[in-house]
C-alpha cells in the first residue's frame, strides 16, 4: 500500500475519531468544567441565590470568613470520619463477601444476588428503611426490640451524637460493600488457579494462600476499590440528609450537606461556592496522596 | 461510504443532544402567552401554571375540579398547578430557589406565611394590593402575615391553628381527670405545669406523655413560637430587623428548656413514628387541625383542647399562618394571575377549599357557607376561636430563610441531647441560641440591612 494512502487513512481514523469524542467532550465541558469554573468565579461575590441581579465582588471574604467558622471545620472533621472509618471498612467487607462467594457450591448465586441488591436500591428508600429499624422505641424499632431482648437498654443511634455517624457508617457500608465485592470478584477470578496449586504442592496453608497468592494478585484491585470508596465516601449526603439532617449536634453534618444547606436553605450561594471550591481542592489532594501512598514502587 | 455513515452517526448525535438541550426551556415557554393561529381576530391565550405543595387526596381532587371549572369558563385564561413535594422539609423552597436562579419561577406560587416578607423583600413576587383592595373581610392575621412594607404580597384561602389532642379512652386508663381537661377554655387554657403534669401521669412502657412535632423543616419553628410569645418574648423583634435578646433571651431559654425537659424526662420522643399519636403511641398531641380528619381513623376516643399557655403569664397564644399564593416577577400577564386569584379566594371558594384542607378559613363570609358549619362545633370550633382570641403571626422578616433553618437545627440538637443526657442543659441551650441569634443578624446584616 503506497505511504501516502496510508497517512490518508490514518488522517481520517484521526477525524472519525475526533467526531466521535466530540459529544463526550462537549458534555463533560457543559456539565463539569462549566459548572467548576463558575463555582470559583462566584466563591468571591457575596450572592444572595434570590438576588441574583445583586452580585457584589467581595475578593477573599467568603475564604476568611470560611476559615473561621466552625461549622465548616466541624463538617470536615465529620466527613474525614466518616471517610477514614468506612473506606477500610467496607474494603474488609467487600473483599470478605467476595471470598466467600468465589467458591463454587450450590445457590452461591443466590448469595451472590443477595449481597449486590442493596446496590440495586434507591440509597433514599434505604435510609428510610434503616430510620425504622435504628428507631429508639423498642416497639418499633427492630435492633432496640432484639437488643432489649438480649437484656439490654435500647440505643438512641441516630439522635445520640455519639451514636448517629457510626450508624450512618455501618449502613453505608453494608449498602455499599456489595458493589465492591462484585469488584473484587472480577479480580479474584482473573488470578491462575496454578498458583495456588503450586503453593499447595509447597504446602502453603489457605491462610499463606491468601496472603501470598491471593493479594498480591488483587493489589490493583484493591488500589481501585480504596479510591473510588474514598472519593464516593467524601461526598457522602444522602444518608445524613434523610436520617439525621446533619445533627444531632451537628454529627453527620458533611461537607456536601453543608454546602447544600449554605446554598439551597439559606441561598448564601456565594459562600457555598468558596466551600466547595475547598473541598474540591481537599479531595482531589487526598486523591493525590492515595495514588502516591498505593504507587507501584 | 464508511466515511460518509460515520459523518452521518456523528450529526445525529449532535442533533439529539441539541434537542435535548432545546427541551429544557420549555417550562419557561409554557408560561407565556400564546397567540393561536395566524387570524389577528382569534383570543389570545393565557397560560398560567401554579406550584404548590402537594397535599391530601382531597385538595388534590379540588383542585381538579376547580381548575377544570374555571378553565371551562375562561377559555383566553388556562391555568394548571403542579403539586410539588414537601417531604416535611425545605424540598418545596429548594426547588423555588432553583427557580429564581434559572429565571424559571411559576407564575403564581405558593409561599408559607412567613416566607411572604422573604420572597418580598426580594423581589420574587408581586404586590397584590391593586388586585384585593378591600381585605376587611380576611382574618386579621392572614393580612398581617400576608403583608411587606404595606403592601400584600400574598393572599391565602386558609389559616391554620394548633390545639393540644388527648386520647381519651388510654387518660380513662391513666385516672386523668377528663372533666378538668374539658373545662379549659379559650381565655384560660391548660398550663405548662398541668401540661407536664398530664403527661408525666400518661408516661408509661407502652406510651409517651405527649408528642412533640419533630419534622425538620418550618414545623418546629411553626408549632412552638406561640410557647416563647406566651411565655414573654418572641424568635424576633416586631420590625423583623434583630433576634438578638429575642430568640436567645431569658423567657426563650426557659421556654426551651422546659420542651426540652418534656424529652430528657421520657415525656416525648425525640425520634417519633410517623402519625404516633394515630397509632396509640402517645397519650397527647400538639397538632394542627388537619389532624382531625387523620384522626377519623383512629380506633380510640380523642378529644382536643386550647394549645398550652406559660404558668408565668398566663397568656394565651395559638399558631396561625397557611401557605399563600403569590405572582411572581416571572408572570407571563400579571393582570389574568390577579382575575384568577380574585375568583380563587371568592367565599364560596374559599369554604370549599378549607372544608378540604380541614383549615379554618380566612375570610369571615366563608363562615356562613354550610361547607364551614363543622367549625362552629366541637372540635374543629377549638381551632377557629384560638383564631379569632390569640392568633399570633410568625415574624415578618425577609432573613426567615436563615432563622427558620438555624432554630429547626439548634431545636434538633437540644432536645438530642436532651434525650442523650436524660437533663437538660440549660448553658447548651443558650449556646444555642445564641448561635442562632449571631447567624440571623448576618444574614440581615449581609443581605437587607
Amino acid at each position: 500500500m503506497p505511504a501516502s494512502n496510508l497517512s490518508a487513512r490514518k488522517r481520517n481514523e484521526r477525524i472519525s475519531a475526533y467526531v466521535f469524542i466530540v459529544p463526550a467532550v462537549a458534555l463533560l465541558i457543559a456539565f463539569l468544567v462549566v459548572p467548576m469554573v463558575y463555582t470559583v468565579y462566584y466563591s468571591v461575590f457575596r450572592y444572595q441565590v434570590m438576588r441574583p441581579d445583586n452580585i457584589t465582588f467581595v475578593g477573599l471574604k467568603n475564604y476568611l470568613e470560611l476559615f473561621q467558622d466552625s461549622d465548616f471545620w466541624q463538617s470536615l472533621r465529620n466527613t474525614l470520619y466518616f471517610t477514614v472509618v468506612v473506606v477500610p471498612t467496607q474494603t474488609v467487607l467487600a473483599l470478605a463477601l467476595a471470598l466467600l462467594v468465589s467458591k463454587r457450591f450450590r445457590g452461591v448465586s443466590v448469595f451472590r444476588t443477595m449481597y449486590f441488591s442493596p446496590q440495586l436500591t434507591s440509597m433514599v428508600v434505604i435510609s428510610v428503611l434503616w430510620i425504622v429499624l435504628y428507631n429508639s422505641n423498642p416497639n418499633t424499632g427492630l435492633i432496640n426490640s432484639l437488643l432489649v431482648n438480649l437484656g439490654m437498654q435500647p440505643v438512641n443511634f441516630l439522635t445520640n451524637p455519639k451514636t448517629a455517624m457510626n450508624a450512618i457508617i455501618f449502613m453505608s457500608a453494608w449498602q455499599g460493600a456489595g458493589y465492591q465485592m462484585m469488584i473484587f470478584l472480577a479480580g479474584l477470578q482473573g488470578i491462575p488457579g496454578e498458583q495456588y496449586e503450586a503453593a499447595s504442592i509447597d504446602g502453603a496453608s489457605r491462610v499463606q494462600q491468601f496472603l501470598y497468592v491471593t493479594l498480591p494478585n488483587l493489589r490493583g484491585t484493591i488500589k481501585y476499590v480504596i479510591m473510588i470508596t474514598m472519593i464516593q465516601a467524601m461526598k457522602l449526603f444522602t444518608q445524613p440528609y434523610v436520617m439525621t439532617q446533619g445533627g444531632p449536634e451537628n454529627k453527620t453534618r458533611t461537607m456536601v450537606y453543608y454546602i447544600y444547606t449554605q446554598g439551597f436553605q439559606k441561598g448564601n450561594f456565594g459562600y457555598a461556592c468558596s466551600v466547595a471550591a475547598v473541598f474540591f481542592v481537599i479531595v482531589v489532594t487526598m486523591s493525590l496522596i492515595m495514588q502516591r501512598i498505593t504507587a507501584e514502587d | 461510504m464508511k466515511r460518509l455513515f460515520t459523518l452521518a452517526l456523528a450529526c445525529l448525535m449532535a442533533l439529539s443532544l441539541a434537542a435535548c438541550g432545546g427541551s429544557s426551556g420549555g417550562g419557561a415557554d409554557a408560561n407565556q402567552t400564546a397567540d393561536n393561529g395566524s387570524d389577528a381576530n382569534e383570543t389570545a391565550v393565557t397560560y398560567l401554571n401554579i406550584w404548590q405543595p402537594s397535599d391530601k387526596e382531597s385538595v388534590e381532587n379540588w383542585w381538579v375540579e376547580k381548575l377544570a371549572e374555571w378553565n371551562a369558563a375562561h377559555p383566553d385564561i388556562q391555568v394548571s398547578r403542579d403539586a410539588i413535594d414537601r417531604s416535611d422539609s425545605y424540598a418545596y423552597d429548594n426547588k423555588v430557589a432553583t427557580a429564581v436562579t434559572s429565571n424559571s419561577l411559576p407564575d403564581i406560587l405558593y409561599v408559607d406565611g412567613p416566607q411572604v416578607s422573604y420572597y418580598a423583600a426580594n423581589g420574587i413576587t408581586l404586590p397584590l394590593t391593586s388586585y384585593f383592595p378591600d381585605t376587611s373581610d380576611f382574618v386579621d392575621s392572614t393580612v398581617a402575615e400576608c403583608t411587606y412594607n404595606g403592601d400584600l404580597y400574598a393572599i391565602t384561602a386558609t389559616e391554620s391553628s394548633v390545639a393540644l389532642y388527648y386520647n381519651i379512652d388510654y387518660m380513662k386508663e391513666c385516672g386523668v381527670d377528663l372533666d378538668q381537661l374539658a373545662a379549659y377554655t379559650v381565655d384560660n387554657p391548660i398550663k405548662w405545669s398541668e401540661f407536664e403534669a398530664l403527661a408525666a401521669q400518661c408516661t408509661t412502657e407502652n406510651y409517651v406523655g405527649t408528642h412533640i412535632v419533630m419534622d425538620h423543616g418550618e414545623g418546629l419553628p411553626y408549632a412552638l413560637e406561640p410557647m416563647y410569645v406566651s411565655n414573654g418574648v418572641d424568635y424576633i423583634s416586631a420590625d423583623g430587623t434583630t433576634a438578638q435578646g429575642y430568640v436567645n433571651s431569658p423567657e426563650a431559654v426557659e421556654t426551651t428548656a422546659f420542651l426540652a425537659n418534656l424529652i430528657a424526662k421520657g415525656y416525648a420522643n425525640v425520634d417519633p413514628i410517623t402519625d404516633e399519636f394515630l397509632n396509640g403511641a402517645c397519650a397527647t398531641e400538639i397538632q394542627g387541625s388537619w389532624d382531625v380528619t387523620v384522626l377519623e381513623a383512629a380506633d380510640f376516643e380523642w378529644g382536643v383542647t386550647y394549645y398550652p399557655v406559660s404558668d408565668k403569664t398566663g397568656t394565651p397564644v395559638s399558631p396561625c399562618g397557611d401557605w399563600a399564593a403569590a405572582i411572581t416577577r416571572n408572570c407571563s400577564n400579571p393582570d389574568a394571575a390577579g382575575e384568577f386569584l380574585q375568583w380563587l379566594m371568592s367565599p364560596e371558594n374559599v369554604a370549599s377549599y378549607s372544608a378540604a384542607i380541614s383549615k379554618p378559613a380566612s375570610r369571615l363570609s366563608a363562615y356562613d357557607d354550610p361547607a364551614m358549619a363543622a367549625y362552629k362545633e366541637y372540635p374543629l370550633s377549638v381551632f377557629q376561636e384560638e383564631l379569632s382570641n390569640n392568633a399570633s403571626p410568625r415574624p415578618r422578616t425577609p432573613s426567615y430563610a436563615t432563622f427558620s433553618t438555624d432554630y429547626a437545627e439548634a431545636m434538633t440538637n437540644i432536645f438530642a441531647r436532651a434525650a442523650s443526657n436524660g437533663e437538660v442543659d440549660e448553658s447548651y441551650i443558650q449556646e444555642q441560641l445564641d448561635n442562632v441569634a449571631s447567624k440571623f443578624e448576618k444574614d440581615y446584616n449581609d443581605y437587607y440591612a
